[in-house]
């Protein structure tokens, strides 16, 4: 053998055994997974245990791994409606135990849990399961130079083409949509939820509202598409992940305004896989991830909010939090003034009805 | 003179009767030849029989279910819906019981199955159960359990509930079929449609094939020409065409539809130039892309070399002395290229067409990045399924009617063109 392969095979065998201790964590990628590097791996004791992998979300690929027994993520980032199913159908790990003993309490020492339901969250069963992450919403925004004149501020600005002519740009399926049209035909954001839930046809109602703009839209896909609809001015303003305006706001210098009314607030987990390799760093690294401080710590990075009440006077009293010595609150989706006028997704009715919804939606869009 | 015919047996060497020992040699090289193909055919099993076969079980079984809820299905079957509007006794108790005592994982799972059967189950058995689960703890049991039930939760009292788990009550199920075609069941198993604003799949399948059908056909009138000018062309200059047909080939799938959607917006690069030209009118700028239009334009070129390719090297090789003989002939030039020259292309014209059709009638990147509301086609709802709604059963049945599909196209094929004329060089 030369000498050349042993050295390489060595060094295979070096990386592959390295590899096999790392805690590997499935994440959305680009900006957010960076940032979740920077403020939890990177402030970890050991970042170099921490490995991110790419995945494109859903539970396919969690339920493929624990189905045939050979399970290489540690931990996965999760949206609540997955975090509940995968939690409900064991493949993520029960872990309310250690997240009741292990989890780092409020300042107030109110529990992790009580300091979630302190930002207007509800218990469901993704919670057993994972822990906090990040608030992130379907925001609507435009270019101000696109309106020289009155510029929307409202929902019921976003459905009027007649005062504000131009395509809309939605995205092609039905979550946050619902509930948005819902604001549009008059009813008041907090209430949204549960009138989806309780009120028969409340659906008819937000799908008739769709019907006044559908002739004015355009549907993207890909979280990175919206940006480019607007400022090419296919679009005179779009639904987006408020994660990627902000980004453009702050990194790229562009001057995008949002309509905070009726945005969409939807929240992401940090969940553990069952039959994790590294099951016992992996819920090491869980409760480091879902403290106060580091959860204000990913507000520097992207400008989606803490999930736990208690990471907001943190981020407020460290001000200017944001790069470059920015102000970062302005960029939040979840200041309490902001939270007045927003929508907390229902995890609990989106994975009950998503499905038939997103049928639904797309036989609206396709006719 | 007679020459004796010897009856006795030809012998080897080594005195076995050679009859035997050709035989035996012939053994030793086909079992050689099966240890060549072997390992192919054991990749073959196991990456293609194995999960095609499997993904056919998935699409019509429902054992899970039935192995977490056999009492209160057999109870279920008993009840006569005519007679009583819900299920009687029996069935409460026995689901209050494969509830309380069941696996809280197997139940999860089973949670998912029956929530595509109605929206609702999911949030309904979990509130129950926990109702359950408590009263059990408290070692409270109730005298009629109907009531506990309903009184936990007021849906138990809503028959459409119990409907809709008729959907479920056998280990084998043709159900995943019938959505796929956007059917389902009565509350009597009879085959009904899809309530009319959930009605997805069919207008989805008729939109993947009429996209395949047009890609083929587009890929084929683009494709021809090029692939004649390349088959025809001194040596030099095919080349460097053959380039500008392979170099989009080898680029990124991602890239090439970003640059359509750069090229065909409508602030994009052709109706940038077609107003500076003053053909259109700012107002009256073009839409092509997020519409059927761009889906259609973007895959044709994407999947062009697939069609060019094989065409290429069939008329590489057609004589050029066949079309001048034909003239020679007195055939004129349009009757030569249609008597003489095309019937030889078929091979490479059916090749291609085969190639871009499998291709085109699975794709759903390009569709959903460039096709808008118009994107989605069948590829599409297998993924959704697949990662999002865990709806696997569903995913499979839309597989096999995808593989049923093509299956049916290359019966017509070989039918019409015959398989055996297929080439591909």
């Amino acid at each position: 053998m030369s000498k050349l392969l042993k050295v390489f095979l060595i060094a295979s065998f070096a990386v592959a055994s390295f590899s096999a201790k790392a805690v590997t964590v499935a994440s959305w990628g680009g900006a957010y997974t960076e940032s979740q590097q920077k403020a939890y791996a990177d402030t970890y004791t050991d970042p170099s245990s921490i490995q991110f992998e790419n995945y494109n979300g859903g539970l396919g690929e969690v339920r493929a791994q624990v189905e045939s027994g050979s399970v290489t993520w540690d931990l996965v980032d999760a949206l609540p409606g997955d975090a509940i199913t995968g939690c409900d159908e064991g493949l993520f790990e029960d872990i309310t135990t250690e997240i009741a003993e292990l989890s780092t309490p409020g300042p107030d020492g109110e529990s992790m849990l009580e300091d979630m339901e302190n930002n207007g969250l509800e218990y469901h069963s993704g919670w057993d399961c994972c822990v906090p992450q990040i608030f992130w919403t379907y925001v609507v925004f435009y270019d101000p130079d696109a309106f020289p004149g009155d510029k929307p501020s409202s929902m019921a600005d976003f459905f009027d083409v007649e005062k504000f002519p131009g395509k809309r740009g939605i995205h092609t399926w039905a979550t946050g949509i619902v509930e948005k049209a819902m604001v549009a035909d008059g009813v008041k954001p907090s209430a949204v939820p549960t009138v989806l839930r309780d009120q028969t046809g409340a659906l008819d109602r937000a799908f008739a509202k769709l019907d006044t703009i559908k002739d004015h839209i355009v549907f993207w896909s890909s979280g990175a598409k919206p940006l480019e609809l607007v400022k090419s001015g296919e679009v005179v303003m779009s639904i987006a992940y408020n994660g990627r305006v902000g980004a453009a706001n702050l990194a790229e210098g562009e001057n995008f305004e949002y309509i905070w009314e009726g945005q969409v607030l939807d929240q992401e987990y940090l969940c553990l896989v069952a039959g994790a390799p590294n099951r016992d760093a992996a819920i090491d690294f869980m409760m480091h991830a879902s403290t106060p401080e580091a959860q204000a710590e990913q507000a520097k990075y992207i400008t989606y909010g803490p999930m736990r009440a208690s990471g907001i006077p943190i981020i407020q009293a460290g001000e200017p939090w944001g790069p470059g010595g920015v102000d970062i609150m302005p960029h939040m989706p979840n200041t309490p003034e902001r939270l007045k006028v927003s929508i907390v997704s229902d995890p609990q009715w989106w994975s009950d009805n998503g499905a038939e919804i997103n049928e639904r939606y797309s036989a609206w869009m396709g006719n | 003179m007679e020459v004796p015919i010897s009856t006795a047996e030809l012998l080897t060497t080594d005195g076995v009767p050679l009859k035997q020992s050709l035989k035996k040699a012939e053994r030793k090289n086909k079992i050689r030849a099966f240890l060549l193909v072997f390992p192919l055919l054991l990749f073959i099993i196991v990456t293609f029989v194995m999960p095609i076969g499997d993904m056919l079980l998935r699409s019509v079984d429902d054992t899970q279910i039935n192995t977490v809820f056999p009492n209160t299905f057999s109870e279920f079957k008993k009840w006569d819906k005519e007679k009583d509007e819900l299920p009687p006794e029996e069935v409460y108790k026995a689901l209050f019981e494969e509830l309380a005592y069941g696996d809280k994982i197997q139940v999860g799972r089973a949670l998912t199955r029956m929530n595509y059967s109605k929206s609702g189950w999911k949030s309904l058995i979990k509130n129950t159960s926990r109702a359950i689960k408590k009263a059990v703890k408290k070692n409270e049991f109730p005298d009629s359990y109907k009531d506990f039930l309903i009184s936990a939760n007021d849906k138990w009292a809503d028959p459409t509930f119990w409907y809709a788990m008729g959907q479920m009550v056998n280990y084998q199920t043709p159900i995943y079929y019938y959505n796929a075609i956007d059917m389902t069941y009565d509350q009597n198993q009879n085959v009904i449609r899809q309530e009319e604003n959930r009605r997805v799949y069919v207008q989805t399948w008729i939109k993947t094939l009429k996209v395949s059908v047009y890609v083929t056909f587009f890929c084929l009138v683009l494709g021809f020409p090029v692939a004649h000018l390349l088959a025809n062309l001194p040596l030099r200059y095919s080349n460097l065409l053959m380039i500008f047909v392979l170099l989009p080939f080898w680029t990124s799938l991602l890239v090439r539809t970003t640059a359509w959607i750069v090229m065909l917006q409508q602030q994009g690069v052709i109706n940038g130039i077609l107003v500076w030209l003053g053909i259109l009118n700012d107002d009256g700028r073009l839409s092509m892309v997020y519409n059927e239009t761009g889906t259609l334009i973007a895959m044709t070129q994407i999947l062009l070399p697939f069609m060019i390719l094989p065409l290429y090297s069939v008329m590489r090789v057609i004589p050029k002395s066949h079309m001048r003989a034909a003239q020679n002939l007195g055939a004129k030039p349009a009757t030569a290229f249609w008597k003489v020259y095309l019937p030889q292309t078929i091979p490479g014209m059916s090749a291609g067409g085969l190639l871009v059709f499998v291709l085109a009638i699975g794709y759903f990147i390009t569709p959903e990045l460039v096709g808008g509301k118009d994107g989605k086609l069948i590829g599409s709802w297998i993924a959704y399924h697949l990662k999002t709604t865990l709806n696997w059963g569903l995913c499979a049945a839309l597989g096999a009617i995808l593989l049923g599909v093509m299956l049916v196209f290359y019966w017509l094929y070989n039918k019409i063109v015959g398989i055996d004329n297929i080439k591909l060089g």
